[in-house]
């Protein structure tokens, strides 16, 4: 027999995750894939990524570019008829990311945007473009060649400047705060 | 005592405007001779009233009165002047002056003959007198010791009303007994409860104005409402118990699991139904039968043999919430162990929602689709199916798979029979439409002329298709509860035992009053039987739709009346005439119809004659008057109490009064019935169908008798019907017999 | 009849079955009902499901039941304002809203021609408008016409009086309060649409070819606003393409997290109102089960044997119009195809689910109600009980055999030492 075969338990690290049980509770409506404005990016949307978790294939979510896409514009978690919230189950998935270490391309890139965020509070258009490049790989830097003409462009519209932009103030406070949150989740909170 | 008729016609509402007054009171004074005729302005407002109550009470000795006016649908509580004075309604408004043109001969004509009909209805009727049985007893017979049985039981008695409840098997409980957890009754509905059946039994032991016997069955039943007796054997002993109603409760049985092997039942060890895994549940563990072992994870299939053509069309209605329970003892046993529901669609109605999301967070999957294929598989048991959201065919393997099996109806299990005998000739159709089916289950075994259980609906429920009237089975005071009715869960359940219960009891105190139970409840009027003048036709016995009456040793017919439901329909059924009640006969509605004036056929102007029901039928025509629609005024209207009761002869007649037609207007039969005698309608039709050939033989044209279905709601299409019908009676031409 | 005597809150199906059964077993009842009509929801309805009969017809038997029976008395435009006491002896304090058309009233129907006012017909939900003075509807019990004030100008007009020829209207008249000692109470004051206006998404009172499952009930109904005949409300022209929503705010936790128990039989029954009329229109059903109960399965494989009847698994998440056409655009994610799906139709029925009348006018007693407002007094204890849809989400059958079991609830709260072999 060929046919595709349930293993509901091989989700059960995902559930584990900080908001992970609620996706448990998706009934399959599909309200969700309506009311996201991304979800034509989107390779499945929340319901299709739940309805993928109860058959126990984490590999295919975890893959899924589905939660990266997520602008927490919080939409499907204020209609969502079982009271999922969607845009915390997505965080939970992203961060399950960074625990695993995963090199998918978009978690790269959200990891170099955050990067570029702490260290002077604004991004680093340039800095963040060449860190993603170099991060992902051998591969990635052939692409960066291709996208050459498109930053030589934005360059001489001034949308990528060369020097790095001024840290805003109190950013010491703001990593205080990242610091507490960071302690806190390793406590269990 | 005699009648002396008071004659009371109201002008107001336009009927004064539109009407000769005089030609109306005329009737009553100078045709009929009725002592007082009055005439008032407003007769149901206070002076009105009071005006007839002068003459009920002061010398005028009035002790029948007739109202001609609105609708007997209006104001009926004002014009009521106690039991003991005759009240009669003659409809001069939404019948007449409100549907046909004001100030017209005709409208006028139909006002005089409603009069002459009015009057002549009181001068032959009586007051009816109650009829009470001796030796009435109230207790309530409850058959079934299961939830339902129980419940009703404790119901009825805390209503203070002795219960005799008898339990087929040894100990009381039933399916429920074997149950693990409950669902909830009362918020919070996510969370199950503690199965309390043992107490509810202990309550019911402990009650001293219940008996109960186990091990027993009821071997006859005979008498009626209020004078059943019961004969219990209970072990091989005989018991006779008197009862006044009966709630039957014996529930369903799940659906053989035997006939699922396509599911895998027989076939693996580890697929069990969902009462046997209820019964591992409640043991203590649950573990997988072909090795002992603690189960990791278990598969729910549901409808199994519900929602399927081959095994039973409709949805057993428990099965999903029922799983979504057992799933949860899984999650209870072991929160790791996987729990996975196959399911068409989840149908947790209601407040079981909670219980739905509930299941749902404790991480038991849901995989809407059909199940097409159970194999073993490395030592567990593999379900294939149609994952229908996935779009591709699955497989899941788990420990134990449990068919959620739908349930089957007690009274479903036996052979089936029909009422009557179907005979071979002319009489076999009629026989055979009038009759039911009947499921020799061995429940009741009722000692009745139309077979010994309830008759069944579609499935083998005996449950009665009124919406409106769910408890009314087509045998006076028995009520059928719980899931032996139709398919339903433990709430709803425990519900239906506490309103069937209602129904025995109201049944009982009806019944010691001497009055009809629904749906003509507080009528004391009940059919007389002229024995003397009958042929033994049978056709009494046969086409009662409540089965009331039996036949004696000398195959006479032995009338219940307290099973009787004053339908009419034994009046309608017989051909010698010889059934009438004190204030309704065939004699009554004959002289009615003879009353009407009907011209001669130079003056041109046709008379037909309709027979109308009164439930449906009569009160369209009234919202067809208060629309102000008009129809052709050869129209006479005679209100029945059920097409059931229409007498052959009123037809003939009719017709050898010069009427030109007849129209019989009833309600809807068929698989969706609407008439309120459940047969009356139908049986007038197959009455009708007779007559058509003695039509012809007399050179009538068959069409001049018709029949139509109608609803309450076809006050618009009424109209419409009559005129079709009065312009087809044009083009046959006037009755030939009118001069005779 | 200070003794032994069971009130009952709602005059609907539920409130009527409730009183007639136990008068008609011997109590003594009144029934308090806070429309000037009795019937409730179901005189709205065109047809039951499954069997497709009329509701007025079962209507017509209860009413006639009470005519005949003097052990109810009845009380219409009238609401109760306070309970107190206890099981057994409750003190009951009712208020009854002035009719302002007096017993006299013949319901000849003269005042309506004379009245110059108008008001949007509520029994019709706004779809169409009587005069200030008017018949509930036509098989109204009681049979008597009512003014509404807000719409009535009052004595400064008084056309109405001087048509009347029974003096029977009295446009002075004023509420009035009444006390009254019962046993026991049944509380069936059944259930309210949920408003479909808060479910923003669905852009219900901008669009207007969207509509509710009541609404169709009425645009259906003969003796409704279109005289039976379905067409969009935008154009009144007929409809060729008609897509009904499942779960419009039911078994959504934003709205009501329960499940109503009816919308879905509700809307099949509804596509076989469309079939009559439009032998070859598109009927698309969006669902996320399809919760046809027991012996409910056979009306809905009937209805699926419709080859022009969809059944697609998806919540309706958008509905947007087409200012031209006034058709709708519905968005939706089909589950089974696993895309979203733009889906376009000229009327639009949202099945909206039944909220408990409670919870915008609750009981005056503590502790009679849960979260969603529906009733779980325990009658054994309280002497109060719920009935219908006042109780859980229930369909017309269920709440009959509800009211049933309250009565006699009421009953065994009315009994005084052995009653019935006595």
């Amino acid at each position: 027999m060929c046919a595709f075969k349930y293993n509901p338990a091989a989700s059960r690290e995902v559930y584990n995750l900080e908001s992970g049980k609620y996706a448990q509770q998706c009934m399959q409506c599909g309200l969700c894939a309506v009311t996201c404005p991304a979800r034509h990016l989107m390779d499945y949307t929340p319901r299709q990524l739940f309805k993928m978790l109860f058959a126990g294939e984490v590999d295919k979510v975890l893959k899924a570019n589905t939660p990266w896409l997520c602008t927490s514009c919080c939409l499907c978690t204020v209609r969502c008829p079982r009271g999922i919230p969607i845009i915390d189950v997505m965080h939970s998935l992203k961060h399950y990311h960074f625990e695993k270490g995963t090199k998918a391309p978009v978690a790269t890139l959200s990891k170099v945007f955050f990067d570029s965020m702490m260290k002077r509070g604004r991004v680093f258009e340039l800095g963040m473009t060449n860190a993603y490049y170099m991060k992902s790989g051998f591969g990635a830097i052939k692409d960066a060649m291709k996208m050459q003409d498109v930053g030589m462009a934005m360059m001489k519209a001034k949308r990528l400047p060369l020097a790095p932009p001024k840290k805003v103030k109190g950013l010491g406070d703001v990593k205080k705060i990242y610091d507490k949150a960071v302690a806190l989740a390793k406590e269990g909170h | 005592m005699a009648k002396k008729i008071g004659v009371y016609v109201c002008t107001g509402c336009g009927i004064g405007d539109a009407l000769d007054i005089d030609k109306v009171t005329k009737v009553a004074e100078k045709e009929y001779k009725c002592p007082v005729v009055r005439t008032h302005a407003h007769l149901c407002g206070k002076e009105g009233v009071e005006l007839i109550k002068k003459d009920l009470e002061g010398e005028e000795g009035v002790n029948a009165v007739i109202v001609a006016g609105c609708s007997g649908r209006v104001n009926t509580d004002v014009f009521n002047f106690g039991p003991s004075v005759m009240v009669e309604r003659v409809n001069l408004r939404e019948h007449v002056v409100w549907c046909h043109p004001a100030n017209d001969e005709d409208t006028d004509m139909i006002a005089e003959d409603n009069m002459r009909m009015g009057i002549v209805k009181v001068q032959k009727s009586e007051l009816p007198e109650p009829y009470i049985e001796e030796g009435i007893v109230k207790t309530i017979l409850v058959v079934g010791g299961g939830l339902v049985g129980l419940t009703a039981a404790l119901e009825a008695a805390a209503a203070g009303y002795k219960v005799v409840l008898i339990e087929k098997e040894a100990s009381l409980g039933g399916w429920v007994a074997k149950q693990y957890k409950q669902v909830a009754l009362r918020p919070p509905y996510d969370e199950l409860r503690e199965n309390d059946i043992q107490d509810i039994i202990k309550q019911v032991e402990d009650n001293p104005n219940i008996t109960v016997y186990t091990s027993a069955k009821s071997e006859g039943i005979s008498g009626g409402p209020g004078i059943f007796e019961v004969t219990i054997n209970q072990n091989g002993n005989t018991v006779k118990e008197k009862v006044g109603a009966i709630v039957l409760a014996t529930g369903a049985k799940p659906y053989d699991a035997t006939k699922l092997a396509h599911l895998g039942f027989g076939r693996f060890q580890d697929v069990v139904t969902k009462d046997q895994f209820e019964e591992m549940a409640s043991s203590g563990k649950i573990t997988r039968p072909s090795d002992g072992k603690e189960v990791q994870s278990v598969t729910f299939i549901q409808c199994a043999g519900s929602r399927d053509p081959e095994h039973l069309p409709y949805c057993s209605a428990e099965c999903c919430v029922g799983s979504l329970r057992q799933a949860l003892y899984v999650k209870e046993q072991n929160p790791d162990a996987t729990a996975v529901i196959i399911y068409k669609d989840l149908r947790a109605a209601g407040q079981y929602e909670f219980l739905y999301k509930k299941a749902q967070s404790e991480g038991v999957v849901f995989i809407k689709g059909e199940v097409v294929g159970v194999n073993e598989a490395g030592g567990q048991v593999s379900v294939e199916a149609e994952d229908v959201v996935r779009g591709e065919t699955v497989q899941v393997d788990s420990d134990l798979v449990v068919l959620a099996t739908g349930m089957v109806p007690t009274t479903a299990f036996g052979e089936e029979e029909l009422t009557v005998e179907v005979k071979e000739g002319e009489e076999a159709e009629a026989a055979a439409a009038a009759a039911d089916t009947i499921i020799r289950s061995d429940i009741l075994n009722l000692q009745y002329r139309q077979g010994p259980e309830l008759p069944s609906l579609k499935y083998g429920f005996p449950d009665s298709h009124f919406i409106c009237f769910p408890y009314e089975s087509r045998r006076t005071g028995i009520y059928p509860a719980g899931t032996v009715r139709a398919p339903m869960d433990v709430r709803a359940a425990i519900d239906d035992a506490a309103g069937a219960a209602l129904k025995a009891i109201q049944c009982v105190e009806l019944t010691a009053k001497g009055a009809a139970v629904h749906p003509r409840a507080l009528d004391f009027s009940f059919p007389e039987f002229n024995l003397s003048r009958c042929t033994q036709c049978k056709r009494c016995t046969e086409e009662c739709p409540f089965g009331a009456i039996n036949e004696d040793e000398k195959t006479y017919p032995l009338p219940h009346p307290t099973r009787c439901r004053r339908c009419g329909t034994c009046m309608g059924a017989c051909p010698e005439r010889i059934i009438s009640f004190k204030n309704y006969s065939v004699g009554m509605i004959g002289s009615m119809l003879k009353n009407i004036e009907v011209p001669e056929e130079f003056e041109e102007k046709p008379r037909i004659l309709v027979f109308a029901c009164e439930n449906d039928a009569i009160p369209a025509l009234d919202i067809a008057g208060i629309n102000r629609l008009e129809y052709n005024p050869w129209i006479r209207i005679i209100p029945v109490r059920c097409l059931g009761s229409l007498n052959l002869i009123w037809i003939a007649d009719a017709m050898s009064n010069g009427f030109d037609g007849v129209m019989l207007l009833g309600c809807k039969h068929g698989d969706d019935y609407q008439c309120h005698f459940v047969k009356g309608s139908e049986l007038a039709e197959i009455r009708l169908s007779k007559i058509s050939e003695t039509l012809d033989r007399l050179r009538l044209e068959s069409e001049r008798v018709q029949m139509r279905q109608v609803s309450i709601m076809d006050y618009d299409q009424i109209p419409k019907i009559l005129d079709e019908f009065a312009e087809k009676l044009e083009e046959l031409g006037p009755n030939p017999m009118k001069d005779f | 009849m200070a003794n032994k005597s069971i009130l009952v809150v709602g005059g609907g199906m539920s409130g009527l079955t409730a009183a007639v059964e136990a008068a008609e077993t011997g109590y003594e009842v009144y029934l308090v009902e806070k429309k000037p009509y009795l019937g409730g929801r179901v005189a709205q309805l065109h047809k039951y499901f499954p069997k497709l009969c009329p509701p007025n017809c079962g209507l017509e038997i209860n009413f006639r039941r009470i005519k005949t029976n003097p052990n109810i008395r009845i009380f219409t435009s009238a609401e109760v304002e306070a309970v107190s006491g206890q099981k057994g002896d409750y003190d009951v304090t009712v208020k009854l809203h002035p009719r302002f058309v007096t017993e006299d009233c013949t319901a000849c129907g003269k005042c309506v021609e004379a009245c110059p006012a108008e008001r949007p017909n509520d029994f019709n939900f706004g779809l169409d408008k009587t005069k200030a003075i008017y018949l509930p509807h036509e098989f109204a019990f009681p049979m008597k016409y009512v003014i509404d004030p807000e719409a009535c100008s009052g004595s400064s007009c008084g056309k109405c009086l001087e048509a009347c020829e029974y003096k029977a209207i009295d446009l002075n008249a004023q509420a009035k309060s009444m006390n009254l000692k019962v046993d026991s109470i049944v509380w069936a004051t059944g259930w309210e649409p949920y408003d479909a206006s808060k479910i923003s998404y669905y852009n219900f009172e901008a669009n207007e070819n969207v509509i509710t499952n009541v609404m169709m009930e009425r645009l259906a109904a003969k003796n409704g606003p279109t005289q039976g005949k379905i067409v969009r409300p935008s154009d009144g022209k007929p409809v060729t393409n008609v897509a009904f929503v499942q779960c419009a705010g039911s078994r959504d936790e934003n709205h009501q997290p329960y499940c109503s128990q009816v919308c879905c039989l509700a809307t099949l029954k509804q596509a076989t109102y469309i079939r009559e009329q439009y032998p070859d229109a598109k009927i698309t059903i969006f669902y996320i089960d399809i919760r046809a109960m027991g012996k409910y399965e056979d009306f809905y494989t009937k209805v699926q044997e419709d080859e022009n009847v969809v059944f697609i698994k998806g919540k309706v998440g958008e509905i947007t119009e087409n200012p031209d056409t006034k058709n709708l655009v519905l968005e939706v994610e089909d589950q089974i195809k696993g895309e979203v799906l733009h889906h376009e139709a000229d009327l639009v029925v949202l099945a909206t689910g039944m909220v408990p009348s409670t919870l915008a006018n609750p009981i005056p007693v503590d502790g009679t109600t849960d979260d969603d407002g529906f009733v779980i007094a325990e009658p054994k204890e309280t002497g109060i009980c719920g009935a219908g849809c006042a109780r859980k989400p229930m369909d017309v059958a269920a709440s009959v055999r509800d009211a049933t079991a309250a009565a006699l609830k009421a009953i065994q709260g009315s009994v005084r030492g052995g009653n019935g072999n006595g």
